[in-house]
């Protein structure tokens, strides 16, 4: 088996839940730490979120670093469900891990200096605003040489953008990282909202979660269904999506995808500042930057996310097996 | 005599060594530091030659730290009155001394994080680009609490630009950074081009200051001669802008020059006028003061001081 050796960089944040545990249930995974960055929630909630993501899976060796706490330029804003904060402890248990000392940024530069001199370059899975992996970009070039890919949740194209209407949340919070990021020659693959919004959860998935996933499972029931991510008016349909997730579901099933390649670039500032161009005809003189998802088997992802959180379900059922 | 702690974050250039060597034999200050910063030259070389102006001046104790290699958006720029290797026509040795292990940005996180629980503030002395600095910002806004304050050469409010209409290179070269850095609250003194315009090193300086400094004498008479920019037009003299080594000599002796209050801003949208630096002068924009722009130099009064300081390498036996 083919193991990706990853950095997720999070915002905790609900679907961001679902991504990193994803990944930890994934054996296809090598999840070498989590770097934390501002974005749904401040930095210091997005932290002792993660600290609780990794504890419901009882995972003692995945390292976690606060990292930047707000954009680079612009002024901060918070997701939609900001509220949240830290989770509640009636959602999501304490989980008695504490975040490392090292700053996010350092440990990015670190880790892709070493992939660099190993000619080993790992992936980055970037599920918030890009300030941290920017922030590291500019400071060292080997940084960019370390990094084989950046799998993104973020931007989007056709589809309407959270807030304002042209952009997408991760791309909104900080533009100047993310033009950082798209113009690093590193090649990226995004997953915009015209594709995470093709795979709703419905009420019956979730409790699919809650009944095989044991504790991980239940808790993150209890965050989607807490902090209700449906909306028909804008989807048509019941059912929400679970952005961050597709990115490991990327890395792991990337059969459950379509995807093109593009040329694509933001707005860092001005009146359309966050807005994602995609040139998939590649009608000027740059070669294609990313690999843009632009259609994903929805039941195929609903299955595969439902099968993975079930392992911890499994491994408690197996615990018990043994005792 | 308590000496002020300062970082030196630069990118040399010729007129960053003249700052340095001047602060090197300066008891006035502590240099806790050198960050170098890819502005003049390419960040390969401002280390380099931060190395070797540390063994001219006979600082190898000063540590040197390799900075970010690019600015944070914009594609590099360089310096354009430098030559070729950023030290005019001087053929300085191999650097035995090697950069510090540390990256200037973890430096000044650490350094200016415990500078902040100490409550010993900092003085930075930024000579360039000030992408360290932001970056530094950016990753922990609480190290503004360790800064005294930030004298910088940069920028033109009243003046012209320097390599656009409108923009000072430092800024030009990384707006964004100078944005980040001047919307951190930290207390700003500015030498703009309204000010180191001023103070023009002529011909007939660089005999003076070849004449007084000793072991040092060839390379800065060399530095200097290279320096003349031959632009009457400009200038109303033949010679060069001393702008770097300002930023020391306002720290020494600020009584030879005269500020103004301001809050100040750093446009890094518009193409036009990119870097362009904007002073409210008259609290247009109801924002509090952040900055003293150095409106007036006594010019004399900093060629002599100079004159002083630099001769004291005549002083110093060969290293």
């Amino acid at each position: 088996m083919k193991r990706h050796a990853v950095i997720i960089d999070t915002d905790p944040g609900v679907d961001d839940a679902a991504a990193i545990l994803t990944a930890l249930a994934s054996p296809e995974i090598d999840l070498l730490g989590l770097t934390v960055v501002a974005g749904n929630v401040a930095l210091p909630d997005a932290t002792a979120n993660a600290c609780r993501i990794v504890g419901l899976s009882g995972r003692q060796d995945v390292p976690i670093y606060p990292g930047a706490p707000g954009p680079l330029v612009r002024d901060q804003i918070f997701g939609k469900y900001a509220r949240i904060g830290a989770f509640p402890e009636v959602l999501v248990p304490p989980g008695g891990r504490a975040p490392s000392v090292e700053h996010a940024v350092d440990f990015i530069v670190r880790q892709t200096m070493a992939a660099a001199a190993d000619d080993a370059p790992l992936t980055i899975c970037a599920i918030g605003p890009l300030t941290n992996i920017a922030l590291a970009l500019v400071r060292h070039p080997s940084v960019a040489r370390g990094i084989g890919r950046i799998v993104s949740m973020g931007a989007t194209f056709a589809a309407p953008g959270h807030r304002p209407p042209w952009a997408e949340f991760n791309v909104h919070a900080d533009p100047h990282a993310a033009a950082i990021v798209y113009r690093s020659g590193i090649p990226l693959v995004l997953m915009p909202l015209d594709v995470t919004t093709q795979a709703l959860f419905t009420g019956e998935h979730l409790d699919a979660l809650a009944k095989r996933g044991g504790e991980a499972g239940t808790a993150l029931y209890r965050l989607l269904t807490a902090f209700d991510r449906s909306d028909p008016t804008r989807y048509g349909r019941p059912g929400g999506p679970i952005h961050d997730a597709m990115t490991i579901a990327w890395l792991v099933r990337p059969d459950l995808f379509e995807t093109r390649e593009a040329v694509v670039d933001v707005h860092a500032a001005g009146s359309a500042s966050g807005l994602t161009r995609a040139d998939f005809l590649a009608t000027g003189d740059r070669a294609p930057n990313a690999l843009v998802a632009t259609a994903i088997d929805e039941a195929g992802y609903i299955a595969f996310l439902t099968e993975r959180i079930a392992s911890f379900g499994n491994a408690v059922a197996q615990r018990s097996d043994e005792t | 005599m308590t000496s002020i702690p300062i970082i030196v974050d630069c990118d040399p250039g010729i007129d960053d060594t003249i700052a340095l060597l001047t602060a090197f034999v300066s008891p006035e200050f502590d240099i806790l530091g050198i960050t170098t910063v890819c502005g003049n030259q390419p960040l390969e070389r401002t280390v380099r030659n931060a190395l070797q102006v540390c063994e001219l001046g006979g600082r190898e104790d000063v540590p040197v730290y390799a900075g970010c290699f690019r600015p944070m958006l914009r594609e590099p720029i360089h310096g354009q009155f430098h030559g070729k290797n950023g030290l005019g026509n001087t053929d300085l040795p191999e650097p035995r001394k090697v950069a510090e292990g540390l990256s200037a940005v973890e430096f000044l996180v650490v350094t200016l994080s415990q500078a902040a629980e100490r409550k010993q503030r900092i003085t930075l002395c930024c000579l360039g680009p000030m992408t360290n600095l932001a970056v530094a910002l950016c990753m922990k806004p609480q190290i503004a609490e360790g800064v005294e304050r930030i004298v910088m050469m940069g920028g033109a409010y009243r003046e012209p630009g320097n390599r656009t209409m409108t923009a000072e290179f430092n800024v030009l070269t990384d707006p964004h950074a100078a944005s980040i850095v001047i919307s951190s609250e930290i207390p700003i003194v500015a030498l703009a081009l309204d000010a180191t315009h001023q103070v023009i090193l002529k011909p007939e300086h660089v005999t003076q200051f070849a004449s007084v400094s000793g072991r040092i004498s060839q390379t800065l008479a060399e530095l200097m001669a290279f320096w003349d920019r031959n632009d009457v037009g400009r200038y109303g003299s033949r010679g060069g802008p001393l702008h770097d080594p300002l930023v020391i000599i306002y720290l020494l002796a600020p009584h030879l020059f005269e500020t103004q209050t301001a809050r100040i801003f750093v446009e890094h949208e518009s193409e036009l006028c990119m870097g362009q630096t904007v002073a409210d002068w008259y609290g247009k924009s109801g924002l509090a003061p952040n900055a003293e722009i150095v409106t007036k130099v006594d010019a004399q009064g900093v060629i002599a001081l100079l004159l002083e300081r630099l001769s004291r390498y005549a002083d110093r036996a060969a290293a």
